[in-house]
């Protein structure tokens, strides 16, 4: 039986680690926490505001970290074209994450699709809260800052078509929050692929992890709060998502 | 010496990395001079099947990988696409012949339960169907192995299955026919169970 899964998202501005509150980075680690043996995939995303900032400090530390790490990697932030997919995936990199790059530019994600396989393109969507669209919720893009009058669940029914593997939906507003990840908003994006959704954004306990899965239709839950997530804690997490009967690699 | 096959696609650096975690020494090359010098060749994939076949025919490999393989036997290991690339053709992006040494079509994966999304990703059991293969010496049966593709090999007929994978119905996850050898899933991303598959391979394939 297929498990669910656990990802451990770290961001990284100008090559250094930080946790991320409200899309603004927050908080500042000194030591890389991550329990490479219990996690189940990793995803670094290079959260660097800069847009003429050097890419060469994130692909350092993607190239350092993928030597010793023997679960799957997905890599992103700033994605805009195949020179970057290519160097992401030299880097060692298995998928990549496209967010405002496919927003700008859809059918990126086809020619992403077209080379490297449908499994290897992540499509990463920004949600806000919205007044005026139905479902209530809005992509955007850019570091969530650009409105692009889309629901999430289009979109992602829209990155599929054009050849997604995987839909990762972020709430911009549980960002850091501990609250646990937005479930109408989970919903409404698995409702509306039929690709494997990755929730992210607002775990705080571990029973934001089981109603992840069992309420928002997620097949993998995503924490970047890595610092509640120290050593035995991915396996803690997983023994009780297993005891709440979901199927996980422990 | 290991050669890992370049033919610009895939996750060469993952694969490398874990063949020098096992303590051997891999060589990623495109070259046939050394890819002959290498004692086994691992044929890594990510990508599209076309793509893959299209890419080894541009770099003449369709040839060089028919002599040092079928000719003179010399161990192979494909893997995700490298193991889908094995056999007789796929149905990804219309229709196109693969190398042909595993006598299997590659189709698209159509579990029975409409509700499980494709592509499969994730973790999931390897239920050994020949334990005595080498590959699977000292892995439990049902050991967990992370898999990630939309398309999968129908079942060879004659007899190279070794390990299945059940997703909305069993499909063949792991084969071995002489001295080829391939597997649907990722060895190199696949904790200590996949460290130690790619081990037996490097050590007594």
């Amino acid at each position: 039986m297929l498990r669910n899964r656990l990802i451990t998202v770290l961001t990284f501005n100008g090559g250094t680690l930080f946790r991320t509150k409200l899309f603004e980075p927050d908080y500042r680690y000194t030591h890389n926490f991550v329990d490479s043996w219990s996690v189940d995939e990793i995803v670094m995303l290079d959260v660097t505001r800069d847009p003429g900032a050097d890419k060469s400090a994130f692909y350092d530390v993607v190239t350092q970290f993928a030597k010793e790490c023997f679960v799957p990697l997905a890599v992103g932030g700033g994605i805009r074209n195949m020179d970057d997919v290519r160097a992401m995936m030299a880097a060692g990199g298995d998928k990549v994450v496209v967010n405002s790059g496919a927003v700008e530019r859809p059918e990126f994600i086809s020619e992403i699709a077209a080379a490297y396989g449908r499994q290897c393109v992540v499509l990463s969507v920004d949600a806000r809260k919205s007044e005026t669209l139905d479902g209530g919720y809005e992509v955007f893009s850019h570091f969530a800052t650009q409105p692009t009058g889309k629901t999430p669940a289009e979109w992602a029914a829209e990155g599929e078509t054009l050849g997604a593997g995987e839909i990762m939906i972020t709430s911009v507003e549980r960002d850091g929050s501990l609250q646990g990840y937005d479930i109408p908003l989970c919903r409404q994006v698995s409702d509306a692929v039929t690709l494997p959704v990755l929730g992210m954004a607002g775990a705080g306990n571990w029973k934001h992890f089981v109603e992840g899965v069992e309420q928002g239709g997620l097949s993998a839950v995503c924490t970047q709060n890595i610092y509640h997530f120290t050593e035995t804690s991915i396996a803690s997490a997983k023994k009780f998502m297993e005891k709440k009967g979901i199927p996980v690699r422990l | 010496m290991i050669g890992i096959v370049d033919y610009g696609l895939g996750n060469l650096t993952s694969v490398a990395g874990a063949v020098a975690k096992s303590g051997f020494e891999p060589v990623v090359t495109s070259d046939g001079a050394r890819l002959e010098a290498a004692d086994k060749l691992i044929l890594p994939g990510v990508g599209a099947f076309p793509d893959g076949m299209a890419n080894l025919a541009e770099r003449g490999l369709i040839d060089i990988l028919d002599d040092l393989v079928i000719k003179r036997r010399k161990p192979i290991l494909g893997i995700c696409l490298g193991f889908q690339l094995l056999g007789l053709s796929s149905a990804e992006f219309g229709d196109t012949a693969g190398l042909g040494w595993i006598d299997a079509p590659v189709t698209r994966l159509q579990p029975e339960d409409q509700s499980l999304r494709v592509p499969h990703v994730g973790w999931n059991d390897l239920s050994q169907t020949a334990p005595d293969c080498v590959l699977l010496d000292g892995i439990d049966d049902g050991a967990l192995f992370y898999f990630v593709h939309s398309y999968r090999m129908e079942t060879p007929p004659d007899g190279s299955q070794v390990g299945t994978c059940d997703y909305g119905g069993a499909f063949t996850a792991a084969v071995q026919k002489g001295n080829v050898f391939g597997t649907q899933f990722h060895p190199e991303k696949s904790q200590q169970a996949g460290l130690t598959l790619l081990q037996n391979y490097l050590e007594k394939a």
